[in-house]
């Protein structure tokens, strides 16, 4: 914990917790990213001025098109959303912050890092080049030119670090809109903005998991050879490319749902300010909720109308059809409440309220565009052409459209000052001009084919207007620009709201907002917004204390909660650092062979818990004997590297890539050692609105959301596996082994029909799951116990069951390694001989290392148990409680790949 | 929180089911009649999930939202995998 210096300096951006300046940081962020994508845009405008390309070579093209499209949508329209997420939903639900303003800003510096990894994939060779929708084989390494395959590699570990900053910023919305709102706001009377993100992060939460699973085995086909989307079942016209199948499945399962998470803030911002510049509340309001709550369940189920033309059979190509015009007819409602909204009110044409009706006709053209694409006849024609870009581009642009409008809205908010009116207005003309001029004519020469520049010469015309459009349009936004900074200097004060009819709470407080948001505790237990005084309220007689995976000192109790709020942590930026580290090494394991340097981590880990432990806790025994175990096992470590490879060797002619790796991975160890122990006080409110989950703190409900997202990870590779079992026949499975001449090495595991391994691996994590088990009952247990002669405290109990738990979990390793080495070693059935061993070693192995991980947070825990955390009555056993949940979850996992890859 | 008794009782019960799964494949009861005694065993593992979510993470102690934050996860991924499985039958 460190104090929050002014907003003037360097140092507070660096800093800060606070949601507000992480708001800001995330719109900040994201507009460089919409510039640095934009460019590219600019770029295929220009190669596209004619048939056969102007200044691009086909693989400088590939590259544009490809990195255009992922930094768009992921690093610009998302992070850009939530950067007002960020600033407004504490706002608009009377919190002070969001539930873990550490992860939080952990999630903004991951987004930031893994931005900068995929934008220097393209000084690595070249960047990836098969477009964002990385449809297989096109993305495996047998199918990437060889000098782009660091790149391309690296573009994947960038999206996995985004996935990382997507969840856990998804967790900590959810909890704090479920718990954090102010006494009185009920579920259904949350601000419109709110509502939409948390239909976001729910979508987000299972979509992008989803995602992470196909990430991780495209990362398994890279790295481990691992024969997942490269494979081709059947031979002759019989065969199938399952694996192309297997990644259109996984990837348009994360695909169209992410389609509505960019949309739905906007859409949240969209009938936010519609409703403030009609001057009356929004026409049908329950039913746009329900609506929007009915399109993000409905749109887990309409994924393969991207597979119209791939060999999925005619049925569910037909149930989809159905499901996916089904799905825009919530849409049909949403837009009319809208409409009928604007038509009951009394219009006040502001700037923003422009840009809202204006995106509302784009989005019209998009959706109508993308009805015809839903029609599988019609589908056979349209896809691959610019019917589909220009399609799809009305549809993620309008949501650009409305957040830019969010952006006007919301300017006087956040920095006190009012826009220039009239700059604003010349910005949405040149804007809307400029976007149908580049995307009208798209429709109109629809023919053109997607992702090539070469096309019918007939269509120059229309390309050539296209792209004067893509400069209109991209030039629009530099009168922004002036327009918003000009204003901060400008003399136009603001008070409360600048607006005569915003309703929202976060227009009843000053502008901008104060750090700890209100002038007194908010309220709407009378029906509207009041301020209650603060330390009548909470922080009085007993305040709940949230750790956000922090180690809480528990002993404040009469002063008021602000003034024990933390708002400053160095770890996030420095934890995030490290994932960008790491994640150039392990960008260039391909050519630096470098698995060595992360290894090391995990000594280093246990070597700096014993360090940061001493320093926060005292010195006990137990920091020591984790140092001291420390340096043996980097010896230990350091002689298997040797006898692999010859270190001195490797390490004269050890690529940049082993140097960045091996930073990053120590560097990892210390900051994520330092995060845990770090002291971080986040006072939950005792005094707040939490249907449904009034009894559960926010820990426990963060780890729950958490957990079902991993179920998710997890279960999209178990899906994974039985999709490809079925595709080779369910049946005929272990019979890969018997095929001789082809799988000579499966032939001799098959001899070792393995149930035995598995069953005595279920014993030891079941073992450990009880044990830990155990130990929360220990830790919660008043007195000692007496075992006939022996007394035991319950913290000797409760330590004792934690190091029976990391025996079993250190057991079922054990064991686990005995099996590969058989396996792999002496067997020869290596990662990628087949998709047995595929499917076995990738599903297995992503279970082994969330026991690893298990083990690492367990070495935390029994150090903190050990100097006095958690047992007794004045320390709460909670983090004992919340690591059981995972550890169960982990066993739960193995409860299933125990029958599903050993016996069945 | 169960009392330890109970805890240690749905212990004993994991490790048996266990056993009986492994036990079916040893007295070769799966080749004989493959897919009825798929279903046994995933069934089996069902229900051992079940108990380790119930007791071990204590959701019948929770409210029961918190089982639908978890339920809502799997329910999705079954439609993931039964989607994706029927697409190519
Ligand atoms: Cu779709």
């Amino acid at each position: 914990m460190s104090d929050l210096p002014p907003r003037s300096s360097v140092k507070r951006w660096l800093v800060t917790t606070n949601h507000k300046d992480v708001g800001i940081l995330y719109l900040l962020t994201s507009v460089f990213f919409l510039v640095a994508a934009g460019v590219l845009a600019l770029l295929i405008r220009i190669q596209l001025l004619q048939s056969g390309g102007t200044i691009l070579s086909g693989v400088g093209y590939n590259q544009v098109v490809t990195a255009h499209g992922f930094i768009m949508i992921f690093w610009f329209l998302s992070p850009f959303a939530f950067g007002f997420a960020n600033y407004f939903v504490p706002l608009q639900i009377g919190a002070d912050d969001l539930a873990f303003p550490r992860l939080n800003a952990m999630s903004y510096w991951l987004y930031l890092f893994s931005g900068v990894l995929v934008l220097g994939s393209f000084f690595q060779g070249a960047t990836f080049m098969g477009g964002w929708t990385a449809y297989a084989p096109l993305n495996v390494p047998a199918y990437i030119p060889e000098f782009g395959e660091v790149g391309s590699f690296a573009t994947i570990v960038a999206l996995i670090a985004f996935v990382g900053s997507v969840t856990i910023g998804s967790v900590n919305f959810l909890t704090t809109i479920y718990r954090m709102r102010a006494k009185g706001l009920r579920m259904r009377d949350i601000p419109l903005f709110s509502i939409s993100i948390l239909v976001t992060v729910w979508m987000m939460l299972f979509a992008f998991a989803a995602y992470l699973a196909a990430l991780i085995i495209l990362s398994s086909d890279h790295l481990l050879h691992t024969s997942f989307f490269a494979l081709e079942t059947g031979s002759g016209p019989e065969a199938t490319d399952s694996g192309s199948l297997l990644w259109t499945h996984l990837f348009w399962f994360f695909g169209h749902p992410e389609v509505y998470i960019v949309f739905f803030p906007a859409l949240g911002a969209l009938a936010e300010m519609v409703q403030t510049f009609a001057g009356r509340r929004l026409v049908g309001r329950k039913w746009f909720i329900i609506s929007m709550a009915l399109v993000g369940i409905q749109s887990f189920i309409v994924w393969m109308h991207h597979m119209f033309l791939t060999s999925i059979n005619l049925e569910i190509k037909t149930v989809i059809m159905v499901t996916t015009v089904a799905i825009s007819l919530p849409f049909d409602l949403m837009v009319f409440s809208l409409i009928y909204t604007m038509i009951k009110g009394k219009i006040r044409w502001k700037t923003p309220f422009l840009f809202s009706i204006g995106s509302l006709v784009i989005f019209i053209i998009g959706g109508i565009t993308g009805v015809f694409l839903g029609a599988i006849v019609l589908d056979y024609s349209f896809r691959g052409t610019y019917w589909v870009v220009a399609h799809f581009h009305y549809v993620m642009a309008s949501s650009a459209v409305i957040l830019i409008g969010a952006v006007y809205y919301w300017y006087p908010k956040m920095t006190g000052k009012m826009y220039n009116e009239f700059l604003g207005k010349a910005h949405f003309v040149t804007s809307f001009i400029g976007f149908n001029m580049l995307y009208f004519p798209m429709f109109i020469v629809w023919e053109t084919p997607r992702r090539v520049f070469h096309y019918d010469s007939g269509f120059t015309p229309f390309h050539l207007l296209a792209t004067a459009g893509a400069f209109i349009f991209a030039g629009s936004f530099l009168i922004m620009f002036y327009n918003l900074f000009a204003s901060l200097y400008s003399d136009r004060h603001v008070d409360e709201s600048p607006w005569a009819y915003a309703s929202s709470p976060e227009w009843a407080v000053s502008s901008p907002p104060p750090l700890d948001n209100f002038p007194g505790k908010p309220s709407f237990a009378s029906g509207k917004l009041n301020f209650l005084d603060r330390a009548g309220t909470d922080g009085g007689a007993k305040s709940e204390t949230a750790t956000d995976g922090g180690v809480a000192t528990g002993d404040e109790t009469l002063a008021p909660p602000e003034e024990h709020a933390d708002h400053a942590s160095w770890w996030p930026i420095m934890v995030s650092s490290s994932v960008l580290f790491a994640g150039l090494g392990i960008s260039g394991l391909s050519v630096s062979y470098a698995v060595w340097p992360f290894a090391l981590a995990i000594p280093a880990f246990i070597g700096f818990l014993g360090v940061e432990g001493a320093r926060q806790d005292g010195f006990a025994l137990i920091h020591g004997i984790y140092v001291m175990v420390a340096f043996p096992l980097t010896v230990a470590l350091l002689i298997l590297f040797h006898l692999g490879i010859g270190i001195f060797e490797a390490v004269g002619n050890a690529s940049p890539y082993f140097w960045v790796g091996l930073i990053g991975s120590v560097w990892g160890s210390y900051t994520l050692a330092g995060f845990g122990y770090e002291s971080f006080e986040v006072p939950e409110p005792k005094m707040a609105e939490q249907w449904p989950f009034e009894s559960v703190e926010n820990t426990k409900l963060g780890m729950w959301a958490f957990i079902a997202s991993d179920i998710i990870v997890f279960g999209a590779f178990v899906g994974a596996y039985i999709f490809t079992r079925f595709e080779y026949g369910w049946e005929a499975w272990w019979h890969i082994a018997e095929d001789p001449s082809a799988h000579t090495m499966a032939g001799q595991a098959l001899e070792h029909h393995p149930v035995l391994p598995g069953l005595i691996n279920t014993y030891l994590l079941l073992a450990s799951s009880f044990t830990v088990v155990l130990a929360l009952t220990a830790a919660r247990h008043k007195g000692n116990y007496s075992l006939g002669p022996l007394t035991i405290s319950s913290r000797q109990a409760t330590l004792g069951f934690l190091g029976m738990t990391f025996m079993g979990a250190a057991g079922f390793l054990v064991n686990k390694g005995i099996e590969w080495v058989d396996l792999y070693l002496h067997q020869g059935w290596t990662f990628g001989v087949d998709v047995m061993s595929s499917t076995f070693y990738l599903t297995t192995g992503m279970h082994g290392l969330h026991v690893i991980i298990g083990m690492l947070v367990l070495l935390f825990l029994i150090a903190r148990t050990y100097t006095g955390a958690y047992v007794g009555e004045n320390e709460d056993a909670g983090t004992l409680e919340y690591f059981g949940l995972y550890w169960h979850f982990v066993d739960i996992v193995w409860l299933f790949l125990f029958p599903l890859f050993y016996i069945l | 929180m169960a009392s330890t008794k109970t805890y240690t009782a749905i212990f004993v019960a994991l490790m048996a089911l266990s056993t009986t799964q492994a036990a079916v494949e040893w007295l070769g009861l799966l080749e004989e009649n493959y897919w009825p005694i798929l279903g046994v065993i995933l069934v089996l593992s069902s229900l051992k999930a079940m108990a380790v979510a119930g007791w071990f993470m204590h959701l019948r102690e929770e409210p029961r939202s918190v089982t639908y934050v978890a339920l809502t996860g799997l329910v999705g991924v079954l439609a993931l995998t039964a989607g994706a499985s029927y697409s190519i039958i």
